[in-house]
C-alpha cells in the first residue's frame, strides 16, 4: 500500500523529498503547521514535521537518519529588528511554525532573563510589524529573502548552539509507531542521500523560480542546513524538549526513534501527578488518561487542579439570557434541529419589539449580559448588527457575548471585509466577547462529516486569534460524541491550548456530548454521564493555560452539573431564562438562581455571580 | 481528607466493621471523592466490574391506602376519592399477558393499604401470574403491607407469609422502611408498621426461606444520625438472618405530598448516601442505585460510588412519578446494558435472587461488536461477599 507522505514546502526540505520514490509514496507539500495537522489527524502516514508538533502529539516516533537542523547559524529562522534585543518590547511570531516560536521564546528569555510581549501574526504581517520597540520572528523562505534588510538579526539556531553547545533540529520525519516499515524507512533514507547530492540543482531551480541569484541558496543548503539526524542531533532535540517542557511550553517528551529499543512507558500515576501540578500533557498523555485512568483518578486530579487555580471554595455563575436572533441559516449542519433554510415558512428574525421585552426582563432580573447567536442569515448585513448592538448598549447597557466565529466569518465573506475589520466594527458597536460555540471538534475530518458547510478548524481558530488580539475575550467549547474519536478530542484540546499560549484570550472551557434531537441526521456515538465527567476532567488537565472550566448543566441536567463541580469545574454556567415561561421574569429568575446556588452550596462551595470576564459581582454567599 | 476519614480508610482496609460515629464522619467528610472512591474500592473488591440488572416489571394495583405518610404523592385515602384506582385481577394479569413475547423474569408489586379487599385477592393475584408464566418470580408486598394484612385479616405475620408463599410469593421488596428511628418515623408515617414490625416481617420471611430487599427513604426531615441508625438496624438483622440481598437508598421527591416545601436531595447527596451505605453495610451483598429515584444519569455515576446494581426495566413506574420524578417510567433492556457499559462496568442480567441469567462482554461501544455470553449453565453462581 502506498504510504501518504507530507512535507514542509520550504527550500530546505526539498533535498529530503525531491527524489522520493513516487511508486511507494504519495507526496503532499504544505506549510509546517499544516503538515503537522495532517499527521495529527491521520491525513498522512509519515510527515516531515516541526519537532514541537511531535511533542504536542506525544504518540509519534522519529525516523533516524535525516532531518532538518543546524549547528550554528541556519539563516532561515531569525528574529529581526532595527534595534538591539534589549530595547525590544514586542515580538511578532510567525505562526506557521510552532517549533521556531518555542525556540524564539526560549532563546529570548535565556538572553534577556525576561519575556517581551509576544504577538501572533502570519508571516506577511510579521515582517511589517517591525518598528520602534518591535521585532519579528521570520522563518523559512521569507527569512532567506529578508535577512539583509535589518540592522539587528538574531539567528536562532546559532544562538541555540552558542547556548547549549548542541545542534538544533527544526523538523524531522515522524510517524505513528509501527506505520513505517524497514523498507519504507530505507527508501526515505535513500531519497535523502540522492537529494543531498542534488543540492546545487535544487538551489538553481529554486533561484530560477524566484528570479534570485543561485549562490547564496546553494550555500544555504550546503553549509547552513544540517541534514543529519544521529545521536548528537537527537541529543540536541532532547535538550530542546527538556528546556521547552521546563518552560511549560511543551509537554515533557522523550525522543523516541522508530524501531529503536522500547522506551520505558511513563506510569499513569506520574502523568496524573504531572497534570495535578500544572505540567503539560501531550495528546498521547491525554489518551493514556482516557483509556487507563479510573473515574476517581481523573476526579481527584482535576479537583486538585481546580483547587490550585481557584484556592477559594467558590463556584461562579452568570445571569444572562440566550437570544437566538434568527433561525435562518445556510449551513444545514447535520446535528442541528434549530435552523430553517432561507425562504422557509418557519424562518424568523427577531424584531426590536420582540427583543425589547426579553432584554427588559434580563435587566429587571439583575442580568448583566446576553448571549446573542443565530443562523447564517444572508439577509442580515453588518449594518444590521452594528445598529442592533448599539441599540442594546444604549437602551439596556447589557454586556454582549455575541456571534460565534462562524457568524463573524459569514459576515466577513458577505461584506467582502477582513475578519479584523468586521471585529473592529462590531467591537466599536458594543461587542464585548465572542462565544466559543461552533467549535464542535476542531479536526477537519470530523467537521467535514458533521458540518460540511462550516468553517475549517483553522478558520475558527483564526477568528478567535483576531478577536483576542483586539482585546475581546472568548469562551471555548467542545461538542463530542458524533463521529469523533478519543484522539480527535485530545487534538481539539491541544489546538485550543496552542492558541491560548499565543493569545491568553480564552476565559473558560465548556464541553458536552452531542444532544440527539429529532430532525437531526447523525446517530449519537459514545455518550453517557460517566463519559461526560471523564471528558471534562481530562479537559481540565489538558488545558493547563485556561483559567476556568464550566459545568454544562444545560445539556447534562442540573444533577450532573452539580457532580461535575467535583470533576474540575469552577463555574456553573448561566441561569438562563426559559423562552416559554410566561410568568413574571422576576419569579422565574429568583427560583432558578436560588436553585443554582442551592446546588452549589450542597456541593460544598460558596456561590457568586460573575460577568463575562469571570470577574465576581459581589461577595460569595 | 480528614484524619478521622484516614482512620476509616485503615479500618476498611483491615476489613473492620465501621461504627455509628464512622458513619457520621462519612456523611460529614467534605471530600465527596474520598468517600466515593473508598466505597468504590469496597464494591470492586466484592463484585469486580460486574453490575446487576434484571428484566422486571412493576405493577401498582391500587393507590387506595389507609396510611397517611407525609412523603407520599401516590396514595389516595378513600376508595372513592378522585383519582383513586384499583385494578381488577384480570387487568393485573393482562399486564404480563401482553408482554409474553419478551417477558420479565420478575414481577414487583407494591400497593396501597386497601381496607376493602379480601385476602383471597392477593392469593389469587399471585397464583394467577404463576399460571401465566410458571417460572416468573413474584417479589410482592412490602413488609408494611404484610403487617397490614396481618392486622386487617387477623393473622400472624407468619400465617400471612405462608399463605402468600403457597400462592406463589417468592420474595419481598424493600419498600416501607422509610427511616426506622421513631423521632422521624412517628412524624412522617405514624399510622403504619413500626420499625420493629417492619423488621419482624423480614425476619419471619427470612426464616421461611425468602430472600428480601430493604430500603431507606432519605433527604426529608431526617438527620445523618437517623440515616446511620437506620443502616445499623439493617446490619443487625442481617447479622442474625443473612436474608437481605440488596439495600436500596431512596431519595425523597417532594412534589405533591405532605412535605412539598422541602427541597429534594441533590445529586451529591444521592452519591454520598450510596457510598456510605456500601461502607456501613458490610454484610449486605448488594447496593442498588435505583435509577427511578436518582435518574439514569446519576445512577450511572452511582455505579462508581459503591452501587453494583441498577434495578431493572421496570416498564411502568407510578409511585415516584406521582412525586415528580423526571426519570422515564421504564428503560429498555438495551438501554440498561448501555448505561452500565458506559460506566465501564460489565452488565450482568440476574434473576431476583442474583443468579446470573446472562453476562455481557465488558467492552464499551459499539454495541454490535459485543458478543453475548450465555451463562444459563451457571445459574447457581451466587456473588456474595
Amino acid at each position: 500500500m502506498m504510504l501518504r507522505v507530507a512535507a514542509v514546502k520550504y527550500l530546505n526540505a526539498r533535498p529530503l523529498y525531491e527524489t522520493l520514490d513516487r511508486e511507494a509514496f504519495s507526496l503532499e507539500l504544505a506549510l509546517p503547521g499544516e503538515v503537522a495537522r495532517r499527521l495529527a489527524e491521520d491525513e498522512c502516514d509519515v510527515a516531515l514535521i516541526p519537532v514541537a508538533a511531535a511533542a504536542s502529539l506525544g504518540d509519534v516516533v522519529f525516523l533516524e537518519g535525516c532531518a532538518i537542523g543546524a549547528s550554528g547559524a541556519v539563516g532561515s529562522v531569525l528574529i529581526v529588528a532595527n534595534e538591539p534585543l534589549e530595547t525590544v518590547r514586542e515580538i511578532a511570531l510567525d505562526l506557521s511554525s510552532r517549533t521556531s516560536a518555542v525556540l524564539a521564546r526560549l532563546v529570548v528569555s535565556h538572553r534577556l532573563g525576561r519575556q517581551p510581549k509576544w504577538v501572533g501574526l502570519p508571516a506577511s504581517e510579521a515582517i511589517d510589524f517591525v518598528g520602534e520597540g518591535r521585532a519579528a520572528l521570520i522563518i523559512g523562505d521569507p527569512a532567506l529573502v529578508a535577512r539583509d534588510k535589518y540592522s539587528h538579526v538574531i539567528d536562532l539556531a546559532a544562538a541555540w548552539t552558542e547556548w547549549t553547545g548542541l545542534p538544533f533540529v527544526f523538523a524531522a520525519w515522524a510517524a505513528r509507531d509501527g506505520v513505517v516499515d524497514e523498507r519504507a524507512h530505507e527508501l526515505i533514507a535513500r531519497a535523502a542521500n540522492e537529494g543531498l547530492e542534488r543540492r546545487s540543482s535544487i538551489a538553481e531551480a529554486w533561484a530560477a523560480e524566484h528570479g534570485l541569484p543561485v549562490a547564496p541558496y546553494a550555500a544555504y543548503l550546503r553549509e547552513n542546513v544540517r541534514y543529519a539526524f544521529g545521536p548528537r542531533e537527537q541529543q540536541g532535540l532532547q535538550r530542546f524538549f527538556d528546556e521547552a517542557s521546563q518552560a511549560k511550553l511543551l509537554p515533557p517528551t522523550k525522543v523516541v526513534i522508530a524501531g529503536g529499543k522500547a522506551t520505558r512507558i511513563e506510569p499513569l500515576d506520574s502523568i496524573l501527578a504531572r497534570a495535578e501540578q500544572g505540567g503539560r500533557l501531550s495528546v498521547g498523555d491525554g489518551l493514556r488518561l482516557f483509556r487507563e485512568a479510573s473515574l476517581f483518578d481523573l476526579a481527584l486530579a482535576s479537583d486538585a487542579v481546580r483547587r490550585r487555580k481557584h484556592p477559594q471554595p467558590v463556584v461562579t455563575y452568570i445571569v444572562d439570557r440566550n437570544v437566538n436572533y434568527t433561525n435562518v441559516c445556510t449551513t444545514s449542519c447535520r446535528f442541528c434541529a434549530f435552523y430553517r433554510p432561507v425562504g422557509h415558512a418557519e424562518g424568523y428574525v427577531l424584531t426590536r419589539d420582540q427583543l425589547r421585552p426579553k432584554l427588559q426582563e434580563v435587566v429587571s432580573a439583575g442580568g448583566v449580559q446576553i448571549l446573542l447567536q443565530g443562523g447564517l442569515n444572508p439577509d442580515l448585513r453588518i449594518g444590521w448588527y452594528e445598529d442592533l448592538f448599539a441599540w442594546i448598549k444604549a437602551e439596556f447597557g447589557l454586556g454582549l457575548h455575541a456571534l460565534s466565529p462562524e457568524e463573524i466569518l459569514h459576515i466577513a465573506k458577505m461584506e467582502g471585509l477582513s475578519v479584523t475589520d468586521v471585529l473592529v466594527r462590531l467591537q466599536r458597536a458594543g461587542l464585548d466577547s465572542v462565544p466559543g460555540g461552533g467549535a464542535e471538534i476542531l479536526v477537519d475530518r470530523v467537521r467535514r462529516k458533521i458540518a460540511k458547510a462550516k468553517c475549517t478548524s483553522d478558520e475558527w481558530l483564526f477568528v478567535m486569534r483576531k478577536a483576542h488580539q483586539l482585546g475581546l475575550r472568548s469562551s471555548c467549547t467542545m461538542m463530542y460524541g458524533t463521529v469523533d474519536s478519543e484522539r480527535d478530542r485530545m487534538l481539539h484540546l491541544v489546538k485550543l491550548r496552542d492558541l491560548q499560549d499565543e493569545t491568553g484570550g480564552f476565559t473558560a472551557f465548556f464541553c458536552w456530548d452531542f444532544q440527539h434531537e429529532q430532525g437531526t441526521t447523525i446517530e449519537p456515538g459514545d455518550g453517557g454521564t460517566t463519559l461526560y465527567l471523564r471528558q471534562q476532567a481530562i479537559a481540565r488537565l489538558m488545558l493547563d493555560n485556561v483559567d476556568h472550566v464550566g459545568a454544562s448543566w444545560v445539556t447534562q441536567g442540573p444533577d450532573v452539573g452539580q457532580v461535575a463541580l467535583r470533576f474540575g469545574a469552577d463555574d456553573f454556567g448561566s441561569v438562563m431564562f426559559e423562552e416559554n415561561v410566561v410568568s413574571s421574569a422576576g419569579t422565574t429568575f429568583r427560583m432558578d438562581a436560588r436553585a443554582m446556588e442551592e446546588r452549589i452550596h450542597r456541593a460544598g462551595f460558596r456561590a457568586v455571580r460573575r460577568n463575562v470576564r469571570y470577574e465576581w459581582l459581589g461577595e460569595p454567599s | 481528607m480528614t484524619t478521622s476519614l484516614g482512620k476509616i480508610v485503615d479500618k476498611v482496609s483491615a476489613g473492620e466493621r465501621l461504627s455509628f460515629d464512622d458513619g457520621i464522619t462519612l456523611f460529614l467528610e467534605p471530600d465527596l471523592l474520598a468517600v466515593g472512591s473508598l466505597a468504590n474500592e469496597v464494591c470492586e473488591h466484592k463484585h469486580g466490574d460486574r453490575v446487576y440488572f434484571n428484566r422486571n416489571m412493576r405493577i401498582e394495583l391500587t393507590n387506595v391506602c389507609v396510611a397517611s405518610c407525609l412523603f407520599c404523592s401516590f396514595a389516595k385515602l378513600e376508595a372513592h376519592a378522585p383519582g383513586a384506582h384499583t385494578m381488577s385481577l384480570e387487568e393485573a394479569w393482562h399486564e404480563l399477558e401482553t408482554r409474553m413475547d419478551d417477558p420479565p423474569s420478575e414481577i414487583h408489586i407494591v400497593n396501597g393499604l386497601h381496607p376493602g379487599l379480601p385476602f383471597s385477592y392477593y392469593e389469587e393475584l399471585l397464583s394467577g401470574f404463576k399460571r401465566i408464566k410458571p417460572d416468573i418470580v413474584m417479589k410482592c408486598f412490602t413488609a408494611v403491607e404484610i403487617h397490614f394484612f396481618a392486622e386487617h385479616y387477623r393473622l400472624s405475620h407468619e400465617e400471612v407469609l405462608l399463605r402468600l408463599q403457597k400462592a406463589g410469593l417468592d420474595s419481598l421488596p424493600g419498600g416501607g422502611a422509610e427511616i426506622f428511628h421513631p423521632e422521624v418515623r412517628t412524624r412522617i408515617s405514624h399510622d403504619k408498621a413500626t420499625a420493629d414490625q417492619y423488621l419482624e416481617v423480614h425476619r419471619t420471611a427470612h426464616r421461611l426461606g425468602m430472600r428480601t430487599n430493604t430500603t431507606m427513604l432519605y433527604g426529608h426531615i431526617e438527620t445523618f444520625s437517623h440515616r446511620v441508625d437506620h443502616m445499623l438496624r439493617v446490619r443487625a438483622l442481617q447479622d442474625e438472618t443473612n436474608g437481605f440481598q440488596a439495600f436500596i437508598p431512596l431519595a425523597f421527591h417532594p412534589d405533591g405530598n405532605g412535605m412539598k416545601n422541602l427541597p429534594a436531595p441533590t445529586a451529591v447527596d444521592d452519591l454520598r448516601t450510596l457510598a456510605v451505605s456500601r461502607l456501613m453495610l458490610d454484610n449486605v451483598p448488594h447496593i442498588k442505585a435505583y435509577w427511578v429515584s436518582m435518574t439514569p444519569k446519576i445512577a450511572q455515576v452511582g455505579l462508581r460510588f459503591g452501587a453494583n446494581d441498577i434495578d431493572g426495566t421496570i416498564v411502568h413506574e407510578t409511585i415516584y412519578h406521582a412525586a415528580g420524578s423526571s426519570s422515564p417510567q421504564g428503560l429498555r433492556y438495551e438501554e440498561l446494558v448501555r448505561l452500565i457499559r458506559e460506566a465501564g462496568r460489565v452488565p450482568v442480567e440476574r434473576d431476583t435472587h442474583y443468579n446470573v441469567v446472562r453476562e455481557w462482554m465488558p467492552s464499551a461501544m459499539p454495541e454490535a461488536a459485543c458478543k453475548v455470553r450465555d451463562r444459563n449453565a451457571d445459574r447457581h453462581l451466587r456473588v456474595l461477599s
